[in-house]
């Protein structure tokens, strides 16, 4: 284990929308291990220099996916990525912010809501195992493990230039449209949540902190709408 | 100085439930299922909780290990609790664990499978049989099919609204929620005839935890100050792996040793060993029978223990070696940890093929609020469910029984809530007056001109107890870490002042309330584990190092004023009482040091 | 297996990361937009140059066909239309249900690219 310390500065982007015209940004010095992460840095602050300081975390090991900060202009867990010499820290865009970092969710759920992703059944559920092959299970579960933490979208150059819900909201649907218990048209949804604006540009997969590729979900959807899903809905 | 009647919007739920992990949002499925109007609060946005960093093992008898029962599942519980379960809440984990897990496939959780319709089942940490099952997603996947059911029920959740107490009418009865609407700084009391609290546990108390931030007990302490009773407070379960570096990492459990050797799937296998700066096999001499695969409460110790007599890494920790013949397995099945351990030790160690660095941590709550086998608790209109009600688990967890518990009685204290609402009937809306007036006190930090800052004081609390009411205590530091609270709750805590002055996301106004909160459990805690003269379990005291039968017995805390009133109960026991079914050889257990 | 199993990423790293979507993005546009503009430009040149209705403009730009001759404007045609071309087949390709790796496919595109521009250029140099 490394055992220097470094000193970094962070450029911190404040703004209270009910008090301040318009947004600054105040600058920090904070020492530590090197191996730190952007949220230690943050918490530094906090704790030491800023006390009113608005941030948002919990887990702080990359599972809630609500510490989601842009550094340097990248969207990123602010729990997972590692510090850097020179930080500038600001919101993800393009949420409305509630104060300093932390960005209001709420349009977020409601798209979320909206998308209606519990199995669609069209028979009841029989209380016991379904009969869903082992490898497709796994796969359902890669799916599912998707944070919500919104980096993708984020990082999304067509939600920024296009009318289109974002990268994540597809993910969750691909989720449910392989899930052999479902049989809602999730196709029909991906379109009308803007997915053909996709650049395929897999920005989202290269910063997804989980691993996923929200781009690959929506390759396969297209295909879909090409050849067909194979599905009754 | 004259502060004004601060801004209080009043609303309306028949249940309302604090807390948006699975016991809470279980018991919301359930409460809306029966009929009633349910408000959720959300302490942050409502994925930030514990249940979501859970490895999300899920222990229930599936019928796919025809060795394992019921009957052995409550054995199990039992034999790992050290006898002093609530009885009857373990008999019904084990009895309802199934029914829930297959809930959870119902709302579309894919469980891990061998064969399409058998399930892919795997062995605990001090458990007898192969019971656990699981998903690749983990704690996410449970959290997430749960979060789109509430959703499809278009259940009302309110994100960083903190319960900060429960309003009662003179009878004691709850009326209602007093919340803060932290992303406004406005207050909200919600009238209803029944409030859940599934705030989960205390890990946030202290200085090394696995838990998420917001986990400072503030439902336990709610109710303790409502008037309900708490049980067996003083145990406190410590992962006895957990990351010792980044910072940001540091406490995060790694699970048990068991998972990183063949002791995984096989209950006669070696789980990965565990050793000291001298290369020794120190747990040998703590459980020479199920070695590193022995329960949480011996491992944690006996790693404390060595890092405490200076036998551990220059970090801190002690070392795990695993078996690295079983990566394929740990990588398809929980990829997720591969990863963190990838980030934050290297490949090697991700590949199982180098020591891994490791050090306990503060996990679970073991006590919690005296709950009956419906979640009520002694207070009328109060009910408990999840880390924060306690009994199920006794003096010590098995490792996979979260998840099925916060499903069961998550489920069981909605049922219970929404039918002791239909049976209130109409009611009128009670206890305004007292919900602002305690409103007005928690405003007092606010509004200070100077004053200490909490997150100082929350350090502080934080290393007393991890020094002294942590893996290992002793009459005379708990007396000590009494006396030290007492000094806090006296002078520190009425000088608490807030650096910011907007109302907005204000953290040290949230912490400077979670301050009593923390300090009430802590208080409670250290109290009942001064109490406790015996080493069971979690408890471990260097000055009664032996199990003493004469404390089969439960310890239980309830206010009484300005005072905390202790006694020593029976065990609960099954009604009619009926013998504990041996399953199983009843295996030797090393005396503690 | 287990030598060669692919461990998950690290990625504790991304503000650092090059963002290969990001430029491959860039370039297509940039490329697409080179092509539209030559098309345009070469259409009205061309008619500049050969219609006889338009002589006198032909007379008043002697700039004209030296311009058309630059190598590294040819260079740069060249490119466009390869990288083009070619990352939309792949686009086209990945959502037909290929794999294609989005990093490596980036920069083997560029370089195919590249070398159909330098070819331009060794051609003008007359090689």
């Amino acid at each position: 284990m490394t055992t220097t310390t470094i000193t970094v500065t962070a450029e911190i982007r404040r703004f209270d929308p009910a008090q301040d015209a318009e947004p600054h940004y105040q600058q920090f010095q904070v020492t530590g291990m090197d191996n730190m992460r952007v949220l230690d840095v943050i918490r530094s602050v906090y704790e030491n220099q800023a006390g009113d300081l608005a941030y948002q975390f919990a887990c702080r090991i990359g599972r809630c996916g609500t510490c989601g900060v842009r550094v340097n202009g990248v969207p990123v867990l602010a729990c997972q990525e590692r510090c850097k010499p020179h930080m500038r820290i600001e919101p993800l865009t393009p949420f409305p912010v509630l104060r300093d970092l932390v960005i209001d969710r709420t349009e977020v759920e409601a798209r979320y809501s909206e998308l209606h992703l519990t199995p669609q059944r069209t028979q009841a559920y029989t209380g016991k195992a379904e009969a869903i092959e082992p490898a497709l299970a796994e796969h359902l579960c890669h799916l599912d493990s998707c944070l919500a933490c919104m980096v993708c979208v984020s990082a999304c150059p067509a939600v920024a230039e296009r009318p289109f819900d974002g990268p994540a909201f597809v993910l969750k649907l691909r989720h449910m449209a392989k899930h052999p218990a479902d049989h809602g048209n999730r196709l029909q949804q991906a379109v009308d949540g803007g997915m053909l604006e996709c650049f395929g540009c897999d920005l989202c997969t290269q910063l997804c902190p989980a691993d996923l590729s929200p781009a690959q979900a929506i390759r396969e959807f297209r295909k879909e709408l090409v050849f067909g899903t194979g599905k009754e809905s | 100085m004259v502060i004004n009647q601060p801004e209080m919007a009043i609303e309306h739920a028949d249940v309302l439930i604090a807390g948006s992990g699975a016991a809470g949002m279980r018991a919301a499925i359930a409460a809306h299922d029966a009929g009633a109007n349910v408000v959720l609060l959300a302490k942050g946005p409502r994925r930030a909780n514990h249940t979501r960093m859970s490895g999300g093992r899920y222990n229930a008898v599936s019928g796919f290990n025809p060795q394992d029962s019921t009957d052995a599942f409550f054995a199990d519980t039992l034999e790992s609790g050290v006898g002093i379960n609530n009885y009857r809440m373990a008999r019904v984990l084990a009895d309802e664990a199934m029914d829930r897990a297959f809930d959870l496939e119902g709302y579309g959780l894919a469980w891990d499978r061998t064969d399409p319709s058998k399930y892919y089942l795997s062995m605990t940490g001090g458990g007898n049989f192969v019971r656990s099952m699981g998903s690749v997603d983990e704690g996410i996947g449970i959290t997430e099919v749960m979060l789109h059911q509430m959703h499809a029920r278009g259940i009302r959740v309110c994100d960083f609204h903190m319960l900060t107490d429960v309003i009662q009418d003179d009878d004691g009865r709850v009326v209602g929620g007093l919340a803060i609407d932290l992303s406004r700084g406005v207050w909200r009391f919600f009238s209803s005839g029944a409030v859940i609290i599934a705030t989960g546990g205390t890990s946030q108390l202290y200085e090394t935890s696995s838990g998420p931030a917001i986990n400072t007990g503030d439902g336990i302490a709610i109710a303790l100050r409502a008037g309900a009773e708490l049980v067996d407070i003083e145990f406190m379960q410590f992962i006895p792996i957990s990351f010792v570096y980044p910072p940001s990492a540091r406490g995060y459990t790694l699970t048990e040793p068991a998972h990183y050797g063949k002791r995984h799937t096989d209950p006669n296998a070696e789980a990965a060993h565990l050793l000291n700066n001298k290369g020794e096999r120190f747990a040998l001499r703590h459980d020479p029978v199920r070695k590193e695969g022995s329960t949480r409460d011996v491992l944690a110790r006996a790693i404390m223990l060595e890092i405490l007599e200076g036998r551990g890494t220059p970090e801190g920790g002690v070392l795990m070696v695993p078996d690295a013949a079983v990566f394929d397995s740990f990588l398809k099945e929980r990829p997720i940890y591969v990863k963190r351990l990838l980030e934050n030790y290297g490949e090697a160690q991700a590949r199982l093929q180098a020591p891994i660095q490791v050090m306990p941590s503060a996990l679970y709550t073991l006590g919690g609020v005296v709950v009956d086998t419906w979640c009520r608790s002694g207070v009328p209109g109060l009910f408990v469910s999840g880390e924060a009600a306690g009994g199920v688990h006794g003096a010590n967890r098995l490792g996979g029984s979260s998840m099925p518990d916060i499903q069961v009685f998550g489920r069981r204290s909605g049922m219970a809530a929404a039918e002791d609402v239909r049976a209130l009937g109409a009611r009128e809306v009670r206890g305004i007056e007292r919900a602002k007036a305690r409103a007005q006190t928690l405003e007092a930090a606010m509004h200070r001109p100077d004053g200490v800052r909490p997150p100082e004081v929350k350090k502080r609390i934080q290393k007393l107890m991890w020094d002294h009411v942590g893996l290992v205590r002793s009459g005379p530091r708990l007396e000590e870490t009494l006396r030290a609270f007492r000094e806090i709750r006296e002078q520190v805590l009425p000088n608490l002042k807030v650096t910011a002055k907007s109302r907005v996301l204000n953290r040290e106004w949230m912490e400077a309330i979670e301050l009593e909160n923390l300090l009430d459990i802590g208080e409670a805690m250290a109290a009942s584990s001064l109490q406790r003269k015996e080493t069971r379990g979690a408890h471990y005291r260097t000055d009664f190092p032996a199990l003493d039968p004469q404390w089969t017995a439960n310890i239980v805390v309830q206010r009484k004023g300005a005072n905390l009133n202790i006694e020593k109960r029976a065990v609960v026991t099954l009604d009619p009482p009926s013998a504990v079914p041996a399953a199983f050889p009843q295996p030797a257990r090393a005396a503690a040091r | 297996m287990s030598a060669a199993a692919r461990l998950p990423r690290n990625t504790t790293r991304q503000t650092d990361v090059v963002q290969h979507g990001t430029i491959a993005r860039i370039l297509h546009r940039i490329t697409g937009s080179v092509i539209v503009v030559f098309v345009l430009v070469h259409v009205v040149a061309q008619s500049v140059l050969q219609v006889p209705a338009f002589a006198a403009v032909k007379a008043g730009a002697p700039w004209l066909p030296v311009v058309q001759n630059q190598s590294w404007i040819h260079a740069l045609l060249y490119f466009s239309i390869v990288f083009h071309t070619l990352y939309g087949l792949k686009l086209l390709l990945t959502e037909l249900g290929v794999r294609i790796g989005y990093r490596v496919s980036v920069w083997a595109i560029v370089a195919v690219s590249a070398l159909f521009g330098l070819r331009e250029v060794l051609r003008y140099a007359g090689l």
